[in-house]
C-alpha cells in the first residue's frame, strides 16, 4: 500500500485507485444507512408524534387542522392523569428502594465462596427472565381466592378457610403489586450487584479491617463507593423500568380497583388504544417525555454517571 | 265450454303452483343461487376468537364453499379488539374484511364512521326482507337499523337467563320452611327483594355445601348486571332533554347498594368471579341461583359438553334439576350479542352479503344454533319452536320458551356514539363497588365523568343519538 493511501485511509477516507482523488465522504455513505434508519424508527414517528399532539384525532374523527394547545391544556385539567402519575411515582419510590436493599442483601450473602452458590445465583435470576405479563398472571393465579395457595397457605395457620381478595381489597393491591414486582426484578439487582462486589479490592478492604475499622465504616466508606457507578446504573434501569411499568399491573389489576392502580402507561393504553384518544394520548406521551428528560437528566448528574 | 274452463283452470292451477313454488324459494336457496356467480372468489370475515369462530371454520364455511365455491377466510380476533380492527382496517381502507361480526351496540359508531355498507338494497335485491321479520322482535327492531337503516342482521340470541335448582326449590320440606319464615311461595324470584330473601334463605340452610346464589362479579359483566336492574327498578340513564347523566338517581345508589348486600350470601370470594368460575360453581351444584347468557342452560343439562373443544366445562352434576326463568324484574339484558355486516370497503360486496344472508337464513340459522360446540344462541321465532331442538334434552321446551319471553322483553344495552366510553366508566363504577367505596360517591363520579365524556362528544349530537336509542322498543321496560 502506498504512503498516500495510508494518509488518506488515515484521514477517515479510503484508499482510491492511482489517478482517482479519494472520496472524502465515504465514511458518512457507510453510516448513512444506519442513520437512515435510526431517524426513520425513531426521530420520525417523534415529531410524528408531536404533530398529531397539535391536532384533534380520535378513531371516530380524523381532523387534522391544526388544534393549537388543546391537548396540551386538557392535561392539567385532567385529574386521571395527575392521579396516574401520582401511583406511578408511589410504585417507584417503595418498590426501588426495596429491590436494591433486598438485591444488595442477597449480594453480600452470595459473594461468600459456598457450596451450590452457583445453581443458587442460576435459580436466583430465573424471575427477571420471565415476561412480565406472565409474572403479573402467575402473580394473579397465585392471589386468587379460589385457586390459589396464598390463602390456603395463611388459611393453613389461621386455622380455617380464608378470603383475602388481593386484587380486589384497596388495603391488599398495592402490597400484592410490590410481592410481585420486587419478586420478579430484585434478582436483577443481586445479579448486577454482585458483580459489583466481586469486583472490589480485597486488598482495600481488608486494609481497613486491619485499620480497625467495623463492617458499616468499611461498607460505607470502602465498598459503597467503588460500587456506586455500577449501582448507579442499575438504579437508573430500573427506575426507568417502574416509570413505564404496565404488564404486571395490567396482568394483576388492570389499574383497579376503579382506577387505583392506575399508572401513567396503564392510562396512556387506554387513552390510546381503548378510547382511541389519538392526539390527546399523544400530548400525554410529550409529557411523560418532558418529565423523564428532567428526572433522568437530574439523576445523571446528581450520581456522577455523566463524569 | 264445461271442458274448456277446466282446461283453463288447470293450466291456471299449474302456473300458480309454479309461481309460488318460486315465491317459496327460501332466502338461503336465493342466496346460494346467486352466490354461485361468484365461483373461485374468497370472502374474509371478521368473527370472535374461540369458540364463536367454531361456526365458520367447522360448520358454516366449509358448507358455503360446498355450495357456492366461495371460500371463506375467518379471522378471528379477541372480543377486545375487534372494534378497533375493525375500525383501523376501514380507516386504512385495506378492505381486508368483506364480512363482519359486529356487537350491536358499537353500530352507531361503525355506520356514523361508514365502515358498514348499508344493507337495504341487497335486502331487497336477494328477497330477504320476509325471512327478515321472523327474527325475534326485540333483536329485530333493536338490534338491526341505525336511524332508518339496515346495517346488520341480528344474528345471535344473547340474553340473561336466570337459571335455579329445581330440586331445591321443589324440596316440601324447605318450601314449608320457606313459607313460614317469609309468608310466600318459595319460587323464582320475581323482584330483587325476593332473590335477595330466597338466596340468604338458602345460604343459612345449605351454607357451606351449597350456597343461594352467585353471581359472574367481574366488572365487565357486573356492568351488564347494573344496566338492567337499574332500568328494571325505574332507572332512566339520561335526561333526555339536557343529556345530563342521572344514573347517580337514588335507584342507581339502591341497585349498587343492593349487588354489594347480596354478597354477603354468595361464595366467599364472589367479587372475583368470571363466566368460568360462575359456571363452575353452578354446575357442580355449590351455587342454588345464577343469571347468565343462554349456553349455561345448555351445558347444565349436559347438551354439547361431550365436545372436545368443551372439555373445559365442568362435568354437570345438576343435568335435569335446573329450571329456566327470566331475571327478577322480568327485562333480562341483552348483553352484546352480535350482528352480521358488511365492510363498506370489501372488494366482494355481493358475495359477502349474501354469505350473510345464507348464515342469517332461517335454514342455516337453526343449523347452527344447534351446534353444540358453538356459541350462537336462539334468535329467530322458529329457533324457539324447532321441533329438533325441543327433543335435544327433556327441559329444552322450557329452556327455549324461557329464552322466547326473554325475546319480547329484553333490555338493550346502552348505544350511543362512542358507547365503549360510558360502559368503561361503568366498569369502573363496578369495581370500586367492590372495593368498599360509597356508593353514591361511586355514582356521582360516574355521572360527572359521563357528562364530560357527552360533552366532549357535543350534547346535542350525542342527545339525537340517545333519543333515536330510547324510543326503541327494548331501551326502557315497556
Amino acid at each position: 500500500m502506498s504512503e498516500s493511501a495510508t494518509s488518506a485511509m488515515a484521514a477517515g477516507g479510503v484508499a482510491a485507485p492511482a489517478g482517482h482523488a479519494p472520496d472524502r465522504f465515504f465514511k458518512y455513505w457507510l453510516i448513512a444507512p444506519a442513520i437512515f434508519l435510526l431517524l426513520l424508527v425513531g426521530l420520525f414517528p417523534l415529531i410524528y408524534s408531536l404533530i398529531v399532539s397539535f391536532q384533534n384525532i380520535t378513531m371516530m374523527e380524523v381532523d387534522t387542522s391544526f388544534a393549537g394547545f388543546i391537548n396540551y391544556a386538557q392535561l392539567f385539567k385532567d385529574a386521571r392523569l395527575w392521579q396516574a402519575l401520582l401511583h406511578t411515582a408511589l410504585i417507584t419510590i417503595i418498590a426501588l428502594p426495596l429491590e436494591l436493599v433486598l438485591g444488595l442483601l442477597m449480594a453480600q450473602l452470595f459473594l461468600e465462596r459456598m457450596p451450590g452458590r452457583q445453581i443458587f445465583v442460576s435459580l436466583l435470576v430465573l424471575p427477571t427472565v420471565i415476561s412480565p405479563i406472565v409474572a403479573g398472571a402467575t402473580w394473579r393465579l397465585m392471589f386468587d381466592n379460589r385457586y390459589g395457595p396464598i390463602n390456603q397457605i395463611i388459611g393453613w395457620f389461621a386455622g380455617e378457610p380464608m378470603t383475602i381478595l388481593w386484587t380486589v381489597n384497596p388495603n391488599l393491591v398495592y402490597p400484592s403489586i410490590f410481592i410481585c414486582e420486587v419478586w420478579q426484578w430484585t434478582p436483577f439487582m443481586f445479579l448486577i450487584l454482585l458483580a459489583a462486589l466481586s469486583n472490589v479490592d480485597k486488598s482495600l478492604t481488608e486494609a481497613a479491617e486491619i485499620d480497625g475499622a467495623g463492617y458499616w465504616r468499611t461498607f460505607f466508606k470502602i465498598v459503597l463507593p467503588s460500587i456506586w457507578p455500577v449501582m448507579a446504573i442499575a438504579i437508573l434501569i430500573r427506575g426507568l423500568d417502574l416509570v413505564r411499568i404496565f404488564d404486571v399491573i395490567w396482568a394483576l389489576t388492570q389499574g383497579g380497583p376503579g382506577t387505583m392502580t392506575e399508572t401513567i402507561s396503564i392510562y396512556t393504553y387506554v387513552q390510546g388504544f381503548q378510547q382511541f384518544e389519538t392526539s390527546y394520548t399523544a400530548a400525554i406521551a410529550f409529557l411523560v417525555i418532558a418529565m423523564l428528560t428532567v428526572i433522568v437528566v437530574w439523576a445523571i448528574r446528581r450520581m456522577g454517571l455523566a463524569k | 265450454m264445461i271442458k274448456t274452463v277446466a282446461w283453463v283452470g288447470a293450466v291456471a292451477g299449474l302456473a300458480m303452483s309454479w309461481a309460488s313454488a318460486a315465491m317459496a324459494e327460501s332466502a338461503a336457496e336465493i342466496a346460494v343461487k346467486e352466490a354461485q356467480k361468484y365461483r373461485g372468489q374468497t370472502i374474509t370475515i371478521a368473527w370472535e376468537a374461540g369458540l364463536q369462530a367454531l361456526d365458520p371454520l367447522n360448520f358454516s364455511g366449509p358448507k358455503w364453499e360446498e355450495l357456492t365455491g366461495i371460500k371463506v377466510k375467518v379471522v378471528e380476533l379477541p372480543i377486545a379488539e375487534m372494534f378497533t380492527k375493525i375500525m383501523q382496517e376501514y380507516r386504512a381502507g385495506t378492505g381486508a374484511y368483506d364480512a363482519l361480526n359486529v356487537v350491536p351496540a358499537w353500530m352507531p359508531d361503525l355506520a356514523n364512521a361508514g365502515a358498514l355498507e348499508v344493507l337495504d338494497p341487497y335486502v331487497e335485491k336477494y328477497g330477504y326482507a320476509a325471512e327478515l321479520q321472523t327474527i325475534a322482535p326485540t333483536y329485530r327492531d333493536n338490534q338491526m337499523k341505525v336511524g332508518d337503516k339496515i346495517y346488520g342482521f341480528p344474528d345471535d340470541g344473547d340474553v340473561f337467563v336466570f337459571y335455579y335448582r329445581k330440586d331445591i326449590f321443589g324440596d316440601q320440606a324447605t318450601k314449608d320452611e320457606f313459607k313460614a319464615k317469609h309468608g310466600y311461595d318459595l319460587a323464582p324470584p320475581k323482584t330483587w327483594k325476593e332473590f335477595a330473601e330466597i338466596g340468604q334463605f338458602l345460604t343459612d340452610k345449605y351454607k357451606p355445601d351449597m350456597y343461594g346464589a352467585a353471581f359472574f362479579r367481574q366488572p365487565p359483566y357486573g356492568m351488564f348486571m347494573f344496566q338492567e336492574r337499574f332500568r328494571t327498578e325505574g332507572g332512566k340513564f339520561f335526561d333526555a332533554e339536557t343529556m345530563k347523566a342521572t344514573i347517580n338517581s337514588d335507584v342507581g345508589v339502591k341497585v349498587l347498594e343492593g349487588m354489594r348486600a347480596e354478597n354477603k350470601f354468595m361464595p366467599p370470594g364472589v367479587e372475583q368471579w368470571g363466566f368460568v368460575e360462575n359456571l363452575a360453581a353452578f354446575l357442580q351444584g355449590q351455587t342454588a341461583m345464577t343469571i347468565s347468557w343462554p349456553p349455561y342452560g345448555r351445558w347444565a343439562a349436559g347438551y354439547g359438553t361431550d365436545q372436545e373443544v368443551l372439555s373445559w366445562v365442568p362435568k354437570s352434576q345438576i343435568a335435569g334439576k335446573v329450571g329456566y326463568a327470566l331475571p327478577p324484574g322480568g327485562h333480562p339484558e341483552l348483553a352484546a350479542g352480535f350482528a352480521l355486516s358488511v365492510a363498506s370497503t370489501s372488494k366482494n360486496k355481493d358475495a359477502a352479503y349474501l354469505f350473510i344472508q345464507w348464515l342469517n337464513s332461517e335454514d342455516v340459522s337453526l343449523q347452527r344454533v344447534q351446534l353444540p360446540y358453538a356459541l350462537r344462541d336462539p334468535f329467530r321465532d322458529s329457533h324457539f319452536t324447532s321441533p329438533e331442538y325441543l327433543a335435544k334434552w327433556p327441559d329444552a321446551k322450557d329452556y327455549l320458551a324461557t329464552l322466547s319471553e326473554g325475546a319480547k322483553t329484553g333490555l338493550l344495552d346502552l348505544s350511543l356514539l362512542q358507547t365503549d366510553k360510558y360502559e368503561e366508566v361503568l366498569r369502573q363504577a363496578i369495581s370500586k363497588l367492590w372495593a368498599g367505596e360509597d356508593a353514591k360517591s361511586i355514582l356521582d363520579a360516574a355521572a360527572a365523568e359521563w357528562d364530560a365524556i357527552t360533552a366532549k362528544i357535543g350534547v346535542d349530537k350525542q342527545k339525537a343519538v340517545y333519543q333515536a336509542w330510547a324510543a326503541k322498543s327494548g331501551a326502557y321496560p315497556q
